[in-house]
């Protein structure tokens, strides 16, 4: 058996960490995809430049420097306005970020740039003949969104969504930089303390091997409810 | 006399593509048990023309009178619009459309696409929706694919299926956007013995077609049309039988 | 235009980070991220080719171990395989006293290798899906022709597969100058790590890493238009033509 030398229990909440992380990123992501998506396609004209604004800069910069300007930056940025609340209204409050906060601003922040195309094509290739069936038996934009755009649009998302989704998890580990214990943070303080550092990052390879093909399973699960009607077409 | 309300009345509408005038100015009355079908060459405006009455397009001018009720335009930085998109949708669920490419939603069943729009749109009970859509699958001839996806059907049952959705609405006039121009020779026959049943049981209808035979059989009035213009009108037998502009009378000519 | 020169004359004197010594830690930043990521590019690019081919062999014992790598690799962060090989090659017993102690002591070339197989991984993963890609039909027109399957590979399915592997690519060059900031994290002066550095020295989070960023940026809009121009050239003659 492999000696964790203690570490076990602490691996063990690191994974914790890292999968709520993972998850609470994806939702953030994915509430800022449809958002991006419906801003790119809207007849707005800044609504359309501001999304590409975002995504541009959101893709050409590294995670790790994005998740810095966050957490260093973030603080002061809380702090200046606290400040100013404190001198003009004498408001004293005091707020925290703390890494998990940023790690999840961050990634949610980064990966929803990217599902923002995911999802804009997905919208796109919904056929035309479909949405204007539920407009002509009048339902209004807000029902043929709900009942036909949106289960529709899924099916054309899931492949993308999921190679995003396997993205993001990896670049969960990044948060171990800014000082948040996730479960590469403790297998590199283990790694440090015991001079084993394969054992450790071995294991923790695992872990993310692991996830990752759950969550493949998964996938193909979703896949498959939403494929119906599709399934047996030629 | 207590007149009961036009189901469906077109004035003057406009429609350009770009430079291009697709509409240069149409009418037409349907009235309660009419069947009103629009002939003419590909290009001539006649699915443009269908689609301005429910809307799908917006026209450039015009009015729209649907059940006595007008439609309120107003004119935006993108065009012209309508006022009250509520009322659009209020408009559109009293016209049901039936599609040149069938549009049944293709991640629901047959009896979930029938039953969609009442119950979302009508607001009918769910036991009621059922009941209703059994019974039209059934005049359909398609009890036995209820629970069958569109993929999984031969397009003729595809396009009887959309009708059924089409019917559950209870619409005041149905629109038909060339429904069996789609088909494979061979299934065009049952769609048209359906719709030939709905003209027989009094439904109002505008159909836009290439079938001369159900033109002459079936419609109370036929329109030509030729470049957005409406080049002849009136009775099949005169329209058909006896056409008057040589544009008629070639693209009535047999083509062989 | 004077005034505004004068302004921005104004806020260079005035201003305290961005002096010849901090700017000349990003030079020297950009010079490491730069080094680094080529290179591992160029050798990850080299060895890819020959194991995108084996991951399609008949034979398991070529084709499972390849597998086995590229999955680990694109299923695992970075950050794990660069800790790996970084505290890997310090703890190994006796590596002191070798000779590749000289080399290794640094921790430029644990993070070369890191970068050098990751790299490797997803690279062959993309030529595998772009000679999987290749027509049944202009295989089937090489045999016709008599070239032997060797014949076939080499010259009619890698120049297509090299091709159509050029969108991906670019992305993967975008993903490996991106992924090269947690360079800094194994304290590697790479841009990232010079931002962190000037941010610890004056607790100027936004001048540090918004500078950063842009350089970054910057690097990213060459390499997506040298990949715009490389894929226009290249891939012309799938367009179709216009008269």
């Amino acid at each position: 058996m492999i000696d964790l030398q203690g570490y076990g229990p602490r691996l063990i909440e690191g994974a914790g960490v890292t999968i709520q992380l993972a998850v609470l990123s994806l939702i953030l992501a994915i509430i800022l995809g449809l958002l991006t998506a419906s801003a790119k396609m809207s007849r707005s004209w800044f609504a359309h430049r501001l999304a590409t604004l975002y995504t541009t800069l959101i893709r050409g910069v590294p995670d790790l420097v994005l998740m810095m300007l966050f957490f260093f930056g973030g603080q002061i940025g809380v702090n200046m306005i606290t400040d100013w609340l404190y001198y003009s209204f004498d408001i004293d409050i005091f707020v925290n970020i703390n890494a998990f906060v940023a790690g999840v601003v961050t990634i949610g922040l980064i990966f929803g740039a990217y599902m923002g195309e995911t999802f804009r094509g997905a919208f796109m290739a919904v056929d035309n003949g479909q949405i204007e069936a539920g407009k002509a038996y009048g339902m209004s934009d807000g029902l043929v969104f709900r009942r036909i755009r949106f289960p529709q649009m899924m099916r054309h998302a899931l492949p993308g969504l999921s190679n995003n989704w396997m993205v993001l998890l990896k670049t969960t580990a990044l948060v171990s930089v800014i000082g948040l214990s996730d479960m590469v943070r403790v297998a590199s303080e283990a790694s440090k303390a015991t001079r084993e550092p394969f054992t450790f990052m071995i294991i923790v390879a695992l872990i993310y091997l692991l996830i990752a093909s759950v969550s493949e399973w998964i996938f193909a699960r979703l896949q498959k409810r939403y494929d119906i009607g599709y399934a047996e077409a030629d | 006399m207590a007149a009961t309300p036009i189901p469906l009345e077109v004035r003057n509408i406009k429609k350009r593509f770009g430079d291009t005038e697709v509409l240069k100015g149409l009418s037409l009355t349907a009235q309660k048990g009419d069947v009103i079908t629009l002939i003419g060459a590909s290009g001539s405006g006649k699915s443009t023309f269908l689609r301005c009455m429910n809307l799908l397009e917006q026209p450039d001018d015009g009015e729209l009178i649907v059940h006595g009720e007008p439609v309120r335009f107003k004119t935006t930085k993108h065009g012209r619009e309508p006022e009250d998109w509520k009322q659009v949708v209020q408009m559109r669920a009293k016209l049901s459309m039936v599609f040149q490419s069938f549009n049944l939603w293709a991640h629901m069943t047959l009896l979930e696409n029938i039953i969609e729009a009442p119950i979302h749109v009508l607001k009918k009970p769910k036991k009621e929706a059922l009941e209703h859509a059994h019974a039209l699958l059934d005049r359909v001839g398609l009890s036995a694919r209820a629970n069958a996806y569109p993929a999984q059907m031969s397009g003729g049952q595809q396009q009887r299926g959309a009708i059924a959705r089409a019917l559950a609405m209870d619409p005041e006039v149905m629109l038909f956007d060339e429904p069996t121009s789609a088909l494979d020779p061979e299934l065009v026959g049952d769609v048209l013995k359906v719709m030939h049943g709905l003209a027989e049981e009094g439904r109002t209808m505008v159909v836009v077609t290439h079938e001369m035979s159900f033109a002459r059989d079936v419609s109370s009035q036929v329109i030509y049309l030729h470049q957005g213009l409406e080049e002849e009108a009136g009775p099949p037998a005169d329209v058909l039988g006896n056409p008057q502009s040589p544009r008629l009378q070639q693209f009535l000519a047999p083509k062989y | 235009m004077t005034a505004f020169m004068t302004w921005l004359e104004n806020q260079l004197a005035e201003n305290s980070i961005f002096t010849l010594q901090t700017l000349s830690y990003y030079g020297d930043g950009l010079t490491t991220t730069v080094q680094l990521v080529f290179l591992s590019l160029v050798i990850g690019l080299i060895a890819a080719v020959p194991l995108a081919i084996g991951r399609g062999s008949k034979h398991g014992w070529i084709k499972w171990p390849i597998f086995v790598y590229t999955y680990v690799f694109r299923g695992t962060p970075l950050l794990i395989q660069l800790y790996l090989i970084y505290y890997g090659v310090v703890f190994v017993d006796g590596i002191q006293e070798t000779w590749l102690w000289v080399i290794l002591e640094k921790p430029f070339v644990p993070a070369l290798i890191a970068f050098t197989l990751n790299t490797a991984a997803y690279t062959t993963e993309i030529f595998r899906g772009a000679i999987k890609s290749t027509s049944k039909g202009e295989i089937e027109a090489a045999r016709a022709y008599g070239m032997s399957p060797r014949q076939t590979m080499r010259r009619i399915i890698i120049p297509s597969a090299f091709r159509r592997a050029l969108p991906a690519y670019g992305n993967e060059v975008i993903f490996m100058l991106h992924a090269s900031a947690i360079a800094s994290v194994v304290t590697i002066m790479d841009l990232t790590g010079a931002a962190r550095f000037v941010y610890a020295r004056y607790y100027a989070p936004f001048e540090a890493f918004l500078f950063v960023a842009a350089i970054y940026l910057c690097l990213t809009f060459t390499i997506l238009y040298f990949f715009r121009y490389l894929e226009k050239k290249l891939l012309a003659h799938l367009q179709p033509q216009t008269s």
